[in-house]
């Protein structure tokens, strides 16, 4: 008993000696959730697929090919931003972190992160390189805040087979409307000819959804959207024009109701409707979906940027990004963090296997990347694709109120100049409530 | 009312009402046992085969599940020990001892009741983080320490005690210690049963605290780990991880339940106290 208690103590003791790791750790922290059962081990990153998996590979493959950094992943519950916030209340925040392009501002504002430019230099990335909708979703008031990592936009998903009983292919391609007159015609042929809705919509718990395609279609038409920092401008012609519309589509049964993003999502698949215009996040599972031979869906699949209803060709759009959160860090780790954003840079490719649009240009030219399914049909967002101006704030609050307000008035539970109002007030109230 | 039959309509009423609180719950168990492949063409597949346990296995084989667990089960267990402990020995000194502003003190306990955990969180936050207790153990079980409910619950139970037998024991020599420790004490274990469950399934369903306490991985009690390892859609792609998650969760809750079952009903029933 004596002799283990003995070997046990001296087991401790030589755990204590053992020479410190002085290697430079980098804190990453991540959303898009947790595959270690499928990845944990993995570096290979061609065969990695989701989110997830390829994310997890990448950091896996950084680890094995720098052994001289220590890198410590925390996994956060999506989309990470009150841990985030208790990080750096706390003092203690992570050195890389998955963002948001729409939340960087908030962040940027209030000095809670650091410009980036030094770390893109170390890292021998230029600005440049980055897609003009990727740079200004990192761009705030002429300062990059972040690594772009992607562009998330919103696509019209289309399912051909319908649109071909409804005559609305022509030379294998889907025939999309030019203006808001055409897409009612459309609509309504199609539903006469189908018996179907012309467009899925995620109507019930998706407030982010109208929105979308009001900041689409505002966009489009170089409309102002928020004069400055703290003002919202929705009671104009342009936003009363759009929301009517909307309001039409529904009011005529030519899209389905009631359903949220879930409900919305199996309807696609089972080809209970034409279109559904939702982001590029679904076109993975679509494609796979596209692919099943005894799916509804098999061999039917299109996919399109939003067509041009109003303006010019635009597309309201949001992405990943890294940021840094303000901290003090040795030159030995901000050397770190550079390697690993330059390794991640490098590695843009695999990520757009994902869905989403790469955040460099030269990897949306590349003809690897406009050889992924459907790629070269939507790589024209990252030249449509728009952001809101770098100076606004607290996107995720302003559009649930607008979501609130455009649900009432696209079902006719308000009118639509009174549901407009209602936002732009409830939006202006909200800024001038923030200090 | 022992052995009484229950009229027919009755007894359908309560079926109804139980198939009414059961349904969510086998709705979620049949969706945990279906690939998210299969749901997210059609929720409805959880009505027919085939079935699977990937789910399960992803949640088994997730690299840190077992480690929430056990951090759960931690926290969940040290702060039921330190509610029990505190509590009795506050609620014997409220009920039985007289000291200076004793009545003040035990208003102040009271307004505790009415202050919501919200009110506190920013400054609690900012003292844990000034201590460095941030993601450790004490960090996650202290603030449950703090609840005046448990003050309060035990204090009544001493009180409905009777003094005589304080007045016996203090007759045949007991200190005040032995007193508290092998006469009043045994008394409340049904309080204490009661008391110790719902501390237990309050820090074990905690997500709040853990999730701006313990910000590192390998401190996240489970439901904080199982939030984190969700994809971004996980309702529309991930549908069957997701309701495995919540099935798994919720597995030792059930574990508690059924060991306790009685102090449960007896709680919700408010006779835990007479």
């Amino acid at each position: 008993m004596i002799g283990r208690a003995l070997a046990f103590g001296f087991a401790g003791l030589l755990a204590g000696c053992a020479p410190a790791d002085d290697r430079p750790e980098i804190v990453v922290q991540r959303f898009f959730g947790e595959c270690g059962a499928a990845y944990g081990e993995s570096t290979d990153v061609a065969a990695a697929d989701t989110e997830c998996g390829i994310l997890t590979t990448l950091i896996n493959r950084f680890e094995a090919e720098n052994p001289d950094i220590r890198v410590k992943v925390n996994v956060v519950a999506w989309p990470g931003y009150p841990q985030l916030a208790a990080q750096i209340a706390a003092g203690d925040p992570p050195d890389l972190v998955t963002m948001h392009q729409s939340v960087i501002s908030d962040y940027a504002g209030a000095g809670l992160i650091e410009p980036v430019e030094p770390l893109l230099a170390a890292a021998r990335i230029d600005p440049a390189a980055f897609t003009p909708a990727a740079r200004a979703g990192v761009e705030k008031e002429g300062r990059l805040y972040a690594m772009p990592w992607d562009t998330i936009g919103r696509l019209w998903h289309i399912n051909t087979a319908l649109m071909a009983e409804a005559g609305l292919m022509r030379g294998g391609k889907p025939v999309l409307p030019n203006s808001p007159e055409e897409l009612l015609a459309h609509a309504r042929q199609f539903r006469e000819r189908t018996s179907k809705p012309y467009l899925i919509q995620a109507q019930v718990s998706a407030p982010d959804f109208h929105v979308a395609l009001l900041y689409t279609y505002l966009l489009a038409q170089d409309a102002v959207i928020f004069p400055d920092a703290r003002h919202i401008r929705l009671d104009t012609p342009q936003a009363r024009a759009i929301v009517t519309v909307l309001r039409q589509l529904n009011a005529e049964g030519l899209t389905t109701l009631n359903q949220d993003f879930p409900a919305a999502t199996a309807a696609f698949i089972q080809g209970e409707g034409g279109i559904f215009p939702v982001g590029t996040w679904m076109l993975g599972p679509y494609d796979a979906e596209a692919a099943r031979s005894n799916s509804p869906l098999h061999g039917n699949y299109a996919v399109a940027p939003f067509p041009r209803l109003w303006g010019e060709e635009a597309s309201f759009v949001d992405g990943h990004a890294w940021i840094v959160p303000a901290a003090r860090r040795s030159p030995a780790e901000r050397a770190a963090m550079a390697r690993f954003l330059g390794f991640l840079a490098k590695y843009n490719y695999d990520w757009s296997r994902t869905g989403q649009l790469p955040a460099f240009a030269q990897v949306v030219e590349s003809p690897a990347f406009r050889a992924l399914p459907h790629r070269a049909d939507i790589a024209a967002l990252a030249r449509t694709g728009k952001q809101l101006p770098g100076y606004v704030e607290r996107q995720s609050a302003v559009q649930g109120l607008i979501g609130e307000e455009l649900e009432a008035a696209i079902t006719g539970a308000k009118p639509v100049d009174t549901a407009l109002k209602d936002a732009e007030r409830r939006v202006n109230r909200l800024y001038a409530q923030m200090m | 009312m022992k052995g009484a039959r229950l009229h027919p309509l009755v007894v359908m009423a309560l079926l109804l009402g139980a198939g009414v609180m059961l349904a969510p719950m086998v709705w979620t168990l049949l969706l945990s046992f279906k690939s998210n492949a299969a749901l997210m063409a059609d929720s409805g597949a959880a009505f027919s085969g085939p079935y699977t346990l990937e789910n399960y296995a992803a949640i088994l084989k997730g690299s840190l599940t077992l480690q929430w667990l056990a951090n759960s089960l931690i926290v969940a267990t040290g702060a039921t020990v330190g509610v029990l402990v505190l509590s009795s020995l506050a609620g014997y000194g409220f009920a039985r001892l007289e000291f200076p502003f004793r009545r003040t003190l035990f208003v102040i306990v009271l307004l505790g009741l009415a202050v919501p955990e919200q009110a506190v969180i920013l400054p609690r936050h900012q003292l844990f983080a000034m201590l460095g207790l941030h993601n450790s153990y004490p960090g996650l079980i202290l603030p449950s320490l703090t609840g005046s409910f448990g003050v309060f619950f035990m204090t009544q139970y001493f009180r409905a005690i009777p003094k005589e037998l304080d007045e016996a024991a203090l007759l045949d020599g007991a200190s005040r210690f032995t007193l508290f420790w092998k006469v009043l004490l045994p008394l409340t274990f049904p309080a204490q049963a009661t008391l110790g469950v719902f501390t237990f399934l309050a820090a074990w369903n905690d997500y709040w605290w853990p999730l701006i306490s313990a910000t590192t991985s390998d401190r996240f009690t489970l439901t904080v780990g199982l939030a984190s390892a969700q994809m971004n859609y996980a309702q529309t792609s991930g549908l069957g991880f997701l309701m495995a998650q919540a099935v798994f969760a919720s597995i030792p809750i059930l574990v508690v339940y059924i060991a306790f079952q009685k102090q449960i009903v007896r709680a919700m029933a408010g006779t835990a106290v007479r």
